[in-house]
């Protein structure tokens, strides 16, 4: 009993972050129909933030701090350099567009900083660990499950209580319609990069100090996952790309824990088999996306 | 996507397309040569080519190998990519080249030999350390300490210090991930070693909870865990494993021999890694660093530069040796050195299957980011296990 | 207040609308009536900044408004009630407002705007905390009509407010246009249903195939047979 419960504390460490992750695509896709390839680099820029920030002997908050200002900046930067000029392109002209970026910055971060990860050290305090009855936890997980559930409950209040946040709801739902109320368009699309930059901000504090270093394709796997999770949650559905995310991080984690080694080589498509699974049927994914299409 | 992409590699290409040696009396050695400039291979690849290349110029300034053949350069970027790497080495072979040195991974050398090797022409790997590589044929030669080596120097340090029980963790992923461990078991247990557990990962995977939390639920409790995990899957391996409070000693393979494992901190202070040299002050070794540094201003943080210069060592002694350049005579003398003085170790081929025999260092990573020199010791070819 | 003249509109490869003037005098109201597919909706878009104009000029108080963004056109004083009406549906009655109300330069404004709607239309101030997409037809179409004018325009678009309504509820959409018309709110109104229009109307213009086939006052066209042919053309 131990070992499951020790294994669900894994699974929603691991499943919180494809869960920001995942919510930072769909917030982008739910307003400008974009399936940002590049989210992935939006949070490698969050880990070299944090690497910086430790090269420069930064304390932790300044640290964590560095992390998310360079994810999000990364975002907003990559929004009105190159996808406001394509606003109102197809879904596809958009995603090729964002393939583009990422190839670029991968490119960018091997030449400009390294192809090797670079290390990133914490105080060893934070690689602790603690016990609860029978069973321990680590601090750095912890501190992920607590800063997740904070982060999707932030972003909750956000978008229900805040203009700004109605407004991308709305904009989610009919954008044309939100735009023939008077409300600016690059705002309400720029805070949603911002917004997506800022979870992947989070999820890179959170990755680097789990796995100890930044490279330049830290961020391609995980959101590859996130990808993944939104999908199955039902693309351009927030709640869904929650659900989705933990989803994927559980089937992750469950599928190494209690499926036998021999069948170790097969997890992806394990995760991916039971994606389909659910997809099959329901085809709009866990929670289907409100959307009303006009064209 | 793609004419970017093109346009990078091309970029690539021509950065690292040596200027035209000017020596046109003298005979000339063309060499093939892969560096992977972007993807999985870059941090081996590109230290190893810096490495190469320096003393490949310093030979052909020397008057070239053997005094007599100025070497020219062939440089094509793989992109870490299987079908690119085939392509490459296609155009190589197409182009002339009289010897080939791929990328320094088991896995592209196997399929760039499969191309080489029905053509008659030497290749090397750059740092691949599975010996299962030269078995694409005769002409397919390893550099590095071969995995079996390693492995086989770190168990019987294992079992000299006491460890009896160990938990391996390893990926299928690929020859060196899977086979490192492997050999090490398969030693550990002729030694009298009992192999407690084991778990497998994927490359990049992204969490290693669940295999941690594995180790930690086995009967009996090992006191030894061996991985030839490297980044940054090793990395977030021992960040969790220290995450969950385990101490058990964690002992790897020559990978982990970079600056970024040592710049973990507390998580790996004390663990023990393989590695094919240590630059011990006084050293060749210790004064390759140096000159290096000074003529480039760039400092070796790995073995991947000395092991690509001691790879020209190999291949001149071979032309030396061969008395010539042709590719059936240059592969005969190669096969049959003993003995090779090399830079950062020295080499014996003769009497293996092309995987030199080269002496393994063991070294102790600190908290504060040093190494400390352990032991060196070469494997017995009696324990050796086969590939 | 509004005049269009010459107005062009390309959909794709379809020719919408050919040289279509249309013009709105500041308290009044003007009907464009005409078939399914005669490019009502159409020209109300493109006025709305929606939809890309290849000729032609707007002008919105004797100002060029061609080819400006849709969010600034509304800015300037014009309101929009969609066809279809387009409401937020996952979102409450009171939320559709307040998106609506958040350009106001201040948040005691758009709150002042929001009680002053609920005070107006009693079936939202019930529904308030409801989603939208809950409401009926009718409540649907208050919502859309409060929200255009939770930014106070000067003028407002309005498109086939009466669609798909039962006949009780299309009276009370007509009441609302008549009592806003009296508080001096210019309107041009798309519509399929003719007399209610005709008697609202202050001015009619009727579109076949993209054109301006007649215009004129209503109190001229009411008894013309032109008015009548037009939708048959179709």
């Amino acid at each position: 009993m131990d070992y499951v419960i020790q294994q669900t504390v894994n699974a929603l460490s691991l499943g919180g972050i494809y869960a920001m992750l995942a919510l930072g695509l769909a917030i982008v896709f739910s307003i400008v129909r974009l399936i940002n390839f590049a989210h992935g680099e939006i949070m490698t820029v969050g880990g070299y933030g944090v690497f910086a920030a430790t090269v420069f002997g930064l304390p932790i908050p300044l640290a964590v701090a560095s992390g998310v200002f360079a994810a999000v900046f990364a975002a907003v930067a990559m929004e009105r350099v190159a996808f406001r000029a394509m606003r109102g392109a197809s879904v596809v002209s958009l995603l090729i567009t964002s393939f583009a970026i990422s190839e670029i910055l991968k490119v960018l971060f091997q030449n400009g900083i390294s192809a090797r990860p670079k290390p990133i050290q914490l105080p060893a305090a934070l690689s602790g660990s603690y016990e609860v009855g029978a069973i321990t936890v680590g601090v750095i997980p912890t501190i992920s499950i607590v800063t997740t559930l904070l982060a999707l409950l932030g972003l909750t209040l956000f978008l229900r209580r805040t203009e700004t946040g109605m407004a991308m709801r709305a904009a989610a739902e009919d954008f044309e319609m939100l735009r023939l109320l008077g409300v600016r368009a690059d705002r309400v699309v720029a805070a949603a990069f911002a917004l997506s930059g800022l979870l992947a901000g989070i999820a890179a504090v959170m990755w680097t100090a789990q796995r100890g270093s930044v490279d330049p394709l830290m961020g391609f796997f995980p959101v590859l996952k996130a990808f993944i999770a939104t999908v199955l949650g039902g693309l351009g559905s927030l709640s869904g790309a929650i659900l989705g995310g933990f989803f994927v991080g559980a089937v992750e984690v469950f599928s190494q824990a209690f499926l036998p080694d021999s069948l170790s080589p097969y997890r992806d498509a394990i995760v991916l088999s039971t994606v389909i699974a659910v997809l099959l049927v329901r085809p709009d994914g866990l929670v289907p996306a409100v959307k009303v299409d006009r064209s | 996507m793609r004419p970017v992409l093109t346009s990078l590699a091309l970029m690539a290409g021509t950065a690292f397309t040596p200027l035209a040696t000017p020596a046109a009396a003298q005979d000339t050695y063309k060499i093939g040569v892969m560096s992977a400039q972007s993807g999985y291979l870059t941090p081996y690849d590109q230290p190893s080519y810096a490495g190469f290349k320096y003393c490949i110029d310093k030979m052909n300034a020397a008057g070239g190998l053997a005094g007599q053949y100025q070497v020219e350069l062939d440089v094509r970027d793989t992109r870490s990519d299987m079908a690119e790497t085939v392509k490459v080495a296609q155009e190589m072979v197409d182009n002339g080249a009289q010897f080939i040195v791929s990328s320094a991974d088991a896995d592209p050398t196997i399929a760039a030999g499969q191309i080489t090797q029905p053509e008659g022409i030497p290749t090397m790997t750059f740092a691949g350390t599975a010996p299962v590589l030269t078995q694409v044929g005769d002409y397919i030669f390893g550099s590095y300490p071969a995995d079996n080596q390693q492995a086989t120097v770190l168990a019987d340090f294992a079992t000299e210090q006491g460890f009896e029980k160990v938990y391996i963790v390893k990926s299928p992923d690929s020859a060196y991930t899977m086979g490192g461990p492997e050999y090490f078991a398969t030693v550990f247990q002729a030694n009298g070693g009992e192999v407690v557990g084991e778990s497998l990962y994927s490359l990049n995977q992204p969490d290693f909870s669940a295999i941690v939390t594995n180790i930690k639920a086995t009967e009996p409790a090992p006191d030894l865990i061996v991985t030839w995990a490297w980044e940054p899957d090793f990395p977030a391996f021992i960040k969790a494993l220290r995450g969950a409070g385990l101490t058990t000693q964690v002992m790897g393979g020559d990978v982990l021999d970079t600056p970024t494992v040592r710049g973990l901190g507390d998580v790996v202070d004390g663990t023990y890694h393989t590695s094919g040299g240590f630059p011990e002050e006084g050293s060749a070794y210790g004064d390759w660093v140096k000159e290096y540094t000074e003529a480039t201003g760039a400092e070796p943080d790995n073995n991947y530069y000395v092991n690509g210069c001691d790879i020209a060592h190999m291949i001149e002694d071979a032309v030396e040796a061969a008395g010539s350049t042709d590719p059936a005579a240059v592969r005969d003398a190669l096969a049959a050195i003993e003995d090779g003085e090399g830079i950062m170790s020295n080499f014996t081929f003769a009497g293996t299957d092309r995987m030199p025999l080269r002496p393994v260092v063991i070294a102790k990573i600190n908290a504060d980011g040093s190494k400390d020199f352990v032991m060196r010791g070469t494997a017995d070819p009696e324990k050796l296990p086969a590939p | 207040m509004l005049s269009v003249t010459g107005l062009d509109v390309h959909y794709g490869p379809v020719h919408a609308l050919k040289g279509v003037d249309i013009a709105v005098a500041p308290g009044s109201v003007t009907a464009l009536l005409g078939a399914n597919g005669a490019g009502k909706t159409t020209a109300l878009m493109a006025i709305a900044g929606a939809r890309p104009v290849t000729r032609g000029a707007i002008r919105f108080d004797g100002r060029d408004i061609t080819g400006m963004r849709a969010e600034d056109i509304i800015r300037l004083g014009i309101g929009v009630v969609p066809e279809g009406r387009r409401v937020f549906a996952s979102l409450t009655v009171e939320e559709n407002l307040a998106v609506a109300g958040s350009l106001a330069a201040d948040k005691a404004v758009s709150a002042a705007r929001r009680a002053a709607m609920m005070e107006r239309f009693p079936i939202l101030a019930e529904r308030r905390t409801q989603r939208a997409g809950l409401l009926s037809g009718g409540e649907q179409q208050m919502l859309a009509i409060a929200r255009a004018l939770m930014a106070a325009p000067r003028l407002l678009l309005l498109d086939e407010p009466s669609l798909g309504l039962a006949p009780l509820m299309v009276d009370r959409v007509f009441d609302l246009i008549a009592e806003l018309k009296a508080e001096g709110l210019a309107m041009l109104l798309v519509e399929q249903n003719v007399p209610l229009s005709l008697e609202i109307a202050d001015r009619v213009a009727v579109l076949a195939n993209g054109r301006v086939s007649v215009a004129g006052t209503a109190a001229e066209l009411g008894e013309s047979e032109a008015i009548r042919g037009a939708y048959m053309a179709a």
